[in-house]
């Protein structure tokens, strides 16, 4: 029997009235999720801009509080947890974010911004640090020498190459992807998502992986869940869902999304002229 | 080889042709950029014509060049450009400035960003009809009410009293499609228009480009980096990379039978929700 | 295009270095007054008072026959001297609140910020004027006086620079690899904020000057007869149509600091945008 590795129940968020809200009385962004991922596996989360999806992966990286629920990350509860174990929860969980431009500061050298996990958990010293560094750019296919640029030397496929490889290099045992490839080309989507897909392969990882573009989802993922206006309308193994939605929203869903692949089975519409 | 085409009419113009097209940017150091090089392209009348391309393959400025609407330090350097058998080339700023939005409309990509926060909707959607054929207020406002309908904005009474940041994000990219449409253009040009919109609501605007189409029979060009679209919506399609044609042809062949490497790559690398094949790198 | 930075650029350097020319060397008079400087600034001289430039006196002197060019000299002391210190009094402290107010928000920022509004509610001479009388009028005093008039512009700046880098994902990433608040504050935050700031910190240098010569003016910065630009051209307001150098002198000087700092303010701005160094 395989332990899940993550584990939400009854997760919340409501907004309260804040500067940055518009909604005076509460907004819900995330309402009553429960979903669990076991250890090695991929879970999607799909949905349309205001599904909660981001806020959901946020609660989960602990960077903002849930209203309600609670969340398990090998067990344990996220929320509950003494202040001497953050720093390994920190460890074990590793984001990676969607714009490529503001993920990295941008006065910092690419080895810099990859150098500091390790120094904020006080891994290694100098040396052991940059052949670290140098080993997670090979990793990902890039020069060694890409440690002396900066972010903006840098084309958006490189620097989600550099996220992959800060998510990676305090060897975290889960990576929580929000949209890292929306805003590149597709020539370079596809190679970003195979070198997640090798990456998650070969340190094992278990991870969720939020994307608005459901062709995405379906190539990385697992299992899949669906959110809508806040709740997980349908969940399940990423084939059934897919091939066999339940839910009316998700097969509407499934259905707006224009495909490609689609046009070799279409029967030839006539030429209205 | 290029295939016979569905649309165009034997002895007939096209809605645009533009033939030879090379656009170069002027660079503070070093020689001038040629971003588009050599485009020939034609939009019939009552066609879809999709241009696909990555970013930097020059599709949004070759489309652009048809309003000359090219940033500053862009210049074309050859090339013609006919809109129904006219050339646009020896026209004046003043005469291009009255073929815009009267005979050719532009859909941007992002329409909150086009459309003016501090006047109402209806006023907006009705402005081409009070510069181009000089309506009043109040019966611009009248018109503008009915595009909006046209574009299944419901409760239009009500909706061109509103401001752009009371609309969604589909709504208001329905509004700049509907004023595009007041003056019942020959041509569209649509720039990624539902690159940042939701994938039922981007479905929704398909629909309406394509309902538009054949009511009206006008000519659509259709930019995007987004193979899905391009197969759900075009007639012919042009592939764009490094500022280059790289292949064309009716939209079902490139799909069954692409031709040139890049277009092979391309649709290679983008996933589909049907095919479980994976992507390729 | 990624090019490789051959050489030095000169033209991406030319304001700043134009600005710190200036600046140089009216530090060097600052710094070696005492030997640059050809007579002594206090020495009167009953029977030379008020003489046009001449050879003995290159720039004149004034109503007590002291050496206007000595004077201007040792005043560049008081006057640098409250351009660093007042200016660097309200960017340390103005950076300190707005970041502080930006990064806990909230009651914090709440409570900061309106007391930085209520500094800046009032004008900045009659700020620093009231702040004066409760001080006492002592150099040292101004200089505090014209720092704080400085804090709510800092502030507010530092406070705007730090919500738009909050945002900035990178941030978020810093807080979920357990970054710390100091460190995200010292690494994450304050080199983004900077350049602003400094662009911010030229200005003030030469609105310190400007405040210090009207403070001196009204005869609460530098005491006589110690010598500031200020007091100086205040004192030739009395002989413009007699001595018109009498004023001209000082208020040359103070052209070229403002002139210089705002130099450098305008040459940072554009060199400390990351974006630009290609």
């Amino acid at each position: 029997m395989s332990r899940d590795k993550i584990v939400l129940d009854g997760l919340s968020k409501v907004f309260q009235q804040r500067r940055f809200f518009r909604a005076s009385d509460g907004l819900v962004a995330v309402s009553d999720v429960s979903l669990s991922v076991p250890s090695g596996q991929t879970l999607g989360i799909v949905g349309e801009s205001g599904s909660g999806k981001s806020t959901l992966l946020r609660m989960i990286l602990g960077l903002i509080r849930p209203t309600s629920g609670t969340i398990l990350i090998d067990g344990q509860d996220v929320a509950r947890m003494p202040r001497h174990d953050e720093k390994d929860f920190r460890r074990k969980v590793q984001p990676i974010f969607q714009n490529p431009a503001s993920s990295f500061n941008p006065r910092q050298t690419i080895g810099a911004i990859l150098r500091a996990p390790l120094e904020v958990h006080g891994i290694g010293d100098r040396h052991s640090r940059r052949d670290r560094v140098v080993a997670l750019l090979e990793q990902v296919g890039l020069p060694a020498d890409y440690a002396k640029r900066h972010p903006h030397q840098l084309s958006g496929g490189q620097k989600q190459r550099v996220a992959i490889a800060r998510a990676v290099i305090l060897k975290p045992s889960i990576v929580l992807a929000d949209e890292p490839t929306s805003a590149l080309d597709v020539s370079v989507q596809a190679q970003i998502l195979d070198l997640f897909r090798r990456t998650r392969e070969e340190m094992g990882l278990t991870s969720i992986f939020v994307s608005h573009n459901l062709a995405v989802i379906r190539q990385v993922s697992d299992t899949v869940a669906v959110m809508r206006l806040g709740r997980v309308v349908e969940a399940g193994r990423v084939d059934d869902i897919f091939s066999n939605p339940q839910n009316e929203y998700t097969r509407a869903l499934i259905d707006a999304v224009p495909d490609h692949a689609a046009v070799i089975n279409r029967p030839e519409r006539i030429a209205t002229t | 080889m290029i295939e016979p085409r569905a649309h165009a009419v034997k002895g007939g113009t096209p809605t645009l042709r533009i033939r030879d097209l090379s656009i170069e940017f002027s660079r503070r150091r070093g020689d001038d950029l040629r971003v588009v090089d050599r485009v020939s392209l034609d939009i019939w009348p009552n066609e879809i014509v999709g241009v696909i391309g990555e970013s930097g393959s020059g599709k949004t400025l070759t489309s652009l060049s048809a309003m000359r609407l090219l940033p500053k330090r862009a210049r074309i350097v050859q090339g013609t450009m006919y809109l129904d058998g006219t050339s646009l080339h020896d026209r004046t700023e003043r005469q291009m400035r009255e073929l815009r939005g009267d005979r050719i409309a532009l859909i941007p990509q992002d329409a909150m960003q086009s459309l003016n926060p501090t006047l109402r909707i209806g006023r907006q959607v009705g402005e081409p009809l009070e510069l181009h054929s000089g309506l009043s207020v109040a019966a611009a406002r009248e018109a503008a009410r009915k595009l909006l309908q046209s574009v299944h904005i419901r409760q239009p009474e009500q909706r061109v009293q509103e401001f752009p940041h009371e609309f969604s994000g589909g709504m208001q990219q329905r509004a700049m499609i509907a004023m595009g449409l007041a003056l019942n253009p020959q041509l569209i040009i649509a720039d990624e228009p539902t690159t940042a919109l939701d994938v039922t609501v981007q479905a929704q605007v398909l629909r309406l480009l394509r309902e538009i189409r054949d009511d009206k029979g006008t000519s659509i060009l259709f930019i995007t980096h987004d193979l899905g679209v391009v197969a759900e919506l075009c007639d012919w399609v042009y592939v764009m990379r490094y500022g280059r044609i790289v292949e064309e042809g009716p939209m079902r062949r490139i799909f069954t039978e692409p031709r040139h490497d890049y277009t092979r790559m391309l649709l290679d690398a983008t996933p589909s929700i049907r095919d479980v094949r994976k992507v390729q790198v | 295009m990624i090019q490789v930075m051959n050489g030095f650029d000169w033209r991406r350097w030319r304001l700043v270095l134009t600005g710190g020319t200036i600046i140089g060397i009216i530090l060097i008079c600052a710094i070696f007054a005492p030997w640059i400087a050809p007579y002594s600034p206090y020495d009167l001289d009953v029977v030379a008072m008020l003489q046009p430039p001449s050879a003995a006196h290159p720039l004149g002197t004034d109503e007590l026959g002291r050496d206007i060019l000595s004077r201007i000299i040792h005043a560049a002391r008081i006057s640098m001297q409250v351009a660093f210190i007042a200016a660097s009094v309200g960017l340390v402290f103005g950076t300190l609140i707005g970041v502080v107010a930006a990064y806990f928000g909230g009651i914090v920022d709440l409570v900061l910020m309106r007391l930085m509004e209520l500094l800046f509610s009032f004008p900045a001479i009659l700020l620093a004027v009231v702040l004066m009388a409760s001080l006492g009028t002592s150099i040292l005093n101004a200089m505090i006086a014209i720092g704080i008039v400085f804090i709510p512009g800092f502030s507010r700046l530092a406070r705007a620079a730090t919500v738009v880098v909050l945002r900035e994902q990178y941030v978020e990433s810093a807080r979920a690899i357990g970054m710390g608040h100091g460190r995200i504050v010292f690494r994450e935050i304050l080199p983004n904020i900077l350049a602003p700031l400094l662009v911010e910190a030229a200005v003030a240098f030469s609105y310190a000057i400007l405040l210090e010569s009207a403070l001196s003016f009204l005869g609460l910065g530098a005491q006589p007869p110690e010598p500031s630009w200020g007091n100086m051209l205040n004192t030739g307001r009395g002989f413009m149509a007699q001595a018109p150098w009498l004023s001209i002198v000082p208020g040359a000087a103070i052209f070229l600091s403002v002139l210089g700092f705002n130099l450098i303010g305008d040459g940072l701005r554009d060199l400390l945008d990351p974006h630009m160094k290609e």
